[in-house]
């Protein structure tokens, strides 16, 4: 089974953005194709119109030579292009085998027939009768796959697979995926992870802008020749100094943490005890879901709890909310940066004067002082490299990258003694990754430490002077940086053990 | 299997005169539904909506009477957009302006002879204090024990209705009333000035304005305030700055208790001048209409009461010229209602025909 699809100068254009310009590529089955770039390059609007949710204003598509018109995401499943979108489309509370014949026309025997042969083909391991909520991200992804496999695909698009998996699932991932491709599956890889692009695809093709501007076979490819075309600047590579600790005075002590949930959907703490020198950074790595966001919380003191101590400069904090905190020389900068750390339909400055001290006279006798909000806010936006000067933008108007330096800015400019961040580059571009990094690895030079619970393990990696991994509410024990590798990390994240 | 695909999407720019002058709109299209149901009835409708909206303002004492129902309404609507501003869902308005009314009235019968300038003060004093403590209520079981403050309050209205009515008919009912269900007309000390002979609007009004003059200044110029829309917008924001959630809840339920429990006195020393079983023709319930139609915003809300104030009083006309029951106002009150909401979504979002399409899968 051969299969050819052509995308012949596809053009999209949303008002005051190409998405898409006169974009022309080529795939044939038995290769994978990665389709790299940064956040707005243009990859999910092609992706979107391959999977007719988002229809073109230009151009065609060929399937086999054959002009198909994919007005709905009807028309790709009659296609036989298959999608897996980077957030999936399942029900939590119903069964595997359930999820699986809401879209299938076939008779429910036949049905699990097929997906049982499915299964032991591709060596599957997952059980068709159990809720989906029991399932790791791994297996719901599976679940995904195999939905599109039941209707024996020619294209199978993949949108940033790994975001969720450890290291062990995504290693699983690509021997399936080499294996679609050598039964004649064309396999379209959307990500902007380079490693992934070298490690699994044949051919790779980069936009930048709504163009492609590269399409180049991956063995002609390195990681750095690859991030340049991405970007289209040379990236200056981020070295942390490397730092002895032994001398530093102890900043904050945590113990006995425990967190107790009546929500199933959250996740309890279970005896979390760690400490944070003056100018360290402590990496808390793991997979989504495994008790970070309450962690963070608790540090930040949205969740009060019972019997917990927080000695934070020699004083106990672990009953004072975000605010008092705050006075307290700590700052906070949370992984939901739309509808938390900012209200998007607040102006810039509003959105600053959520980090209220008493120092900074924001509010005066109880009234709002605006000018002096300003001020301070012109500061951030200048001091931080936000792409705009107009404090009475409303921050909605923000790209992800500007609202995160916002953020970010916003926090640090009190020159706080510790920071507290989640995910603090999740969904951005290389160029603002590399100036929140920098900013980080700045702070720990100026003797400030920070806290940084992140699911990239490669960030981790580089701002870390120390790393733990999180699993199930429990916490590793704690290691040097310069001792731990990304191999190391995805077996603690999966549950295992290491020596 | 054929179906009709419709797509509902947010649309994200909406612009801000737009966003006030929907509610412009939604009276245009009560205009043109309430002639559609006076002509059903078999009447002519455009003098019928003259009957309603035209002939009760066009004389001073229309006018005045105009401001005698839109006193409270505003007052109220004020109150509530404390609550509304900050996700809290205050709904028994009436209760707590039936309990200031109460506290207020029990206050002015306990003064009953007694001349002197401090006797009005302190009885719009005990009723506005009346009005917080019912408001609080619901706000201390919602924080403390996570009820749901919309049944909370509207429960306690009926509670507040048949308190006032076992005391209308039973304790302090008037000794020389014939066992009528009222108590004693206070005396004149009690009783709120009139501003012109003749007239019945009083000085309940100046309350009324200051009231909105200080929450403008509450709402944009001061911590609370921007404590306040923060927590409308976000609660996670709202958590993460550190704002003390439950202190603001109950905080809110003050000023809007206040503001209804004012309005239960402002009526019983003004127009009314003493307690009976029927103070408020359901103020407390119509000012949600007033405060959504007036955007939250203050100066929107003077607007919108003297529009809802209109129907109050073109229902009374409509019933004497046209024979139609009073009620007709609350029919008006809400289309009024009705089309504010439906204009407000589509506002919000966008409708998307997406055509016939067959549902193979």
């Amino acid at each position: 089974m051969n299969t050819k699809l052509v995308i012949s100068k596809i053009s999209k254009i949303y008002p005051g953005c190409i998405a898409n310009d006169k974009v022309s590529l080529e795939f044939g089955s038995g290769k994978i194709y990665a389709l790299l770039g940064e956040n707005g390059a243009g990859k999910s609007t092609l992706v979107k119109i391959l999977s007719g949710v988002v229809k073109p204003d230009e151009g065609e598509v060929f399937l086999n030579n054959e002009n198909i018109k994919l007005n709905s995401p009807l028309d790709a499943k009659k296609n036989n292009i298959g999608m897996v979108f980077q957030h999936f489309n399942l029900f939590e509370t119903l069964s595997v085998f359930e999820n699986l014949s809401i879209d299938s026309s076939k008779k429910n025997e036949e049905l699990r027939l097929l997906v049982n042969d499915i299964l032991k083909k591709y060596n599957f391991k997952i059980d068709l009768d159990i809720p989906v909520l029991n399932l790791s991200a791994g297996q719901k992804q599976k679940v995904e796959i195999i939905r599109c496999l039941i209707r024996n695909p020619k294209v199978l698009i993949m949108d940033e697979p790994t975001s969720v998996l450890t290291e062990q699932e995504t290693e699983d991932l690509f021997v399936s995926l080499k294996k679609f491709s050598k039964e004649g599956i064309l396999i379209i890889y959307i990500t902007h992870k380079l490693k992934e692009v070298l490690s699994l695809c044949d051919e790779v093709a980069v936009m930048r802008k709504g163009k492609v501007v590269s399409v180049s076979n991956t063995k002609e490819e390195k990681i750095e020749s690859l991030a340049n075309k991405m970007v289209g600047e040379n990236l200056g590579t981020i070295k942390k100094k490397i730092n002895n600790f032994k001398n530093s005075v102890e900043i904050l002590k945590i113990s006995n943490l425990n967190f107790r949930s009546d929500d199933p959907y959250e996740t309890n703490l279970i005896n979390l005890n760690f400490s944070l020198k003056k100018g360290e950074c402590l990496g808390i790595a793991g997979i989504s879901g495994n008790g970070q966001s309450e962690l963070f919380q608790i540090l930040s003191g949205e969740i009060i709890t019972e019997n917990t101590s927080i000695m934070f400069r020699q004083k106990e904090i672990s009953k004072l909310n975000p605010r008092e905190r705050r006075e307290y020389l700590m700052a906070f900068s949370p992984e939901d940066r739309i509808s938390q750390a900012a209200v998007p339909e607040l102006k810039i400055y509003e959105n600053v004067a959520l980090n209220n001290f008493k120092s900074s006279n924001f509010f005066e006798k109880g009234l709002v002082n605006e000018k002096k909000i300003k001020e301070h806010s012109k500061k951030i936006l200048s001091n931080f490299s936000v792409n705009t000067d107009n404090v009475e933008l409303k921050s909605q108007f923000l790209s992800g990258g500007n609202l995160q330096k916002l953020i970010i800015g916003r926090e640090l400019i009190t020159s706080p003694e510790l920071l507290v961040c989640f995910n603090p580059t999740w969904g951005l571009d290389v160029g603002a990754i590399n100036y929140i990094h920098e900013t980080l690895i700045n702070i720990n030079e100026q003797g400030k430490s920070s806290i940084v619970i992140s699911t990239d393990n490669d960030e981790l990696l580089r701002l870390s002077d120390r790393i733990c991994v999180i699993y199930k509410g429990k916490l590793s024990k704690i290691m040097d940086a310069s001792t731990v590798t990304p191999e190391k990390l995805g077996v603690l994240m999966g549950g295992g053990s290491i020596d | 299997m054929e179906g009709l695909l419709i797509k509902v999407e947010k649309r994200n720019d909406v612009s801000t005169s737009i966003y006030f002058l929907t509610p412009v709109l939604a009276i245009f299209l009560t205009l043109i539904g309430g002639a559609i149901i006076f002509y059903v009835l078999g009447f002519n409708p455009i003098e019928a909506l003259k009957f309603f909206f035209v002939t009760p303002i066009s004389d001073l004492y229309g006018l005045s009477e105009l401001l005698v129902k839109a006193t409270p309404l505003c007052l109220i609507a004020i109150g509530l957009s404390f609550c509304f501003k900050s996700n809290n869902w205050n709904i028994g308005a009436e209760g707590q302006l039936i309990f200031g009314g109460i506290v207020g009235g029990g206050v002015a019968l306990l003064f009953y002879g007694h001349d002197g300038f401090y006797v009005l003060p302190i009885i719009i004093l005990s009723g506005a204090i009346g009005g917080m403590i019912f408001a609080m209520i619901p706000a201390i079981l919602k924080t403390y024990f996570n009820t749901n403050e919309i049944l909370v309050s509207l429960m306690l209205v009926y509670v507040a209705k048949l308190l006032l009515d076992y005391l209308v008919v039973g304790p302090w009912s008037n000794p020389e009333g014939f066992n009528f269900p009222e108590t004693r007309q206070f005396s004149e000390s009690a009783r709120m000035p009139i501003l012109f002979d003749g007239l019945r609007i009083h000085a309940g009004i100046f309350i009324t304005l200051a009231t909105v003059f200080l929450s403008w200044l509450i709402l944009y110029k001061t911590y609370l305030g921007f404590q306040i829309k923060v927590s409308g917008l976000s609660l996670k924001t709202a958590k993460y700055a550190g704002y003390k959630g439950k202190t603001m809840i109950i905080i809110v339920f003050i000023i809007s208790g206040a503001c209804a429990g004012l309005a239960g006195v402002g009526e019983i020393t003004g127009p009314i001048g003493q307690l009976h079983r029927n103070i408020s023709p359901d103020y407390g319930f119509t000012a949600i209409i007033v405060a959504f139609l007036g955007r939250l915003n203050p100066v929107g809300i003077i607007f919108a009461s003297l529009v809802v104030a209109l129907t109050y009083l073109g229902a009374e006309t409509a019933q004497i010229f046209l024979q139609v029951p009073k009620y007709t106002g609350q029919v008006f009150q809400g289309m009024i209602l009705f089309f504010l909401l439906g204009s407000d979504y589509l506002l919000f979002f966008k409708i998307k025909f997406l055509g016939l399409r067959k549902n193979e899968l």
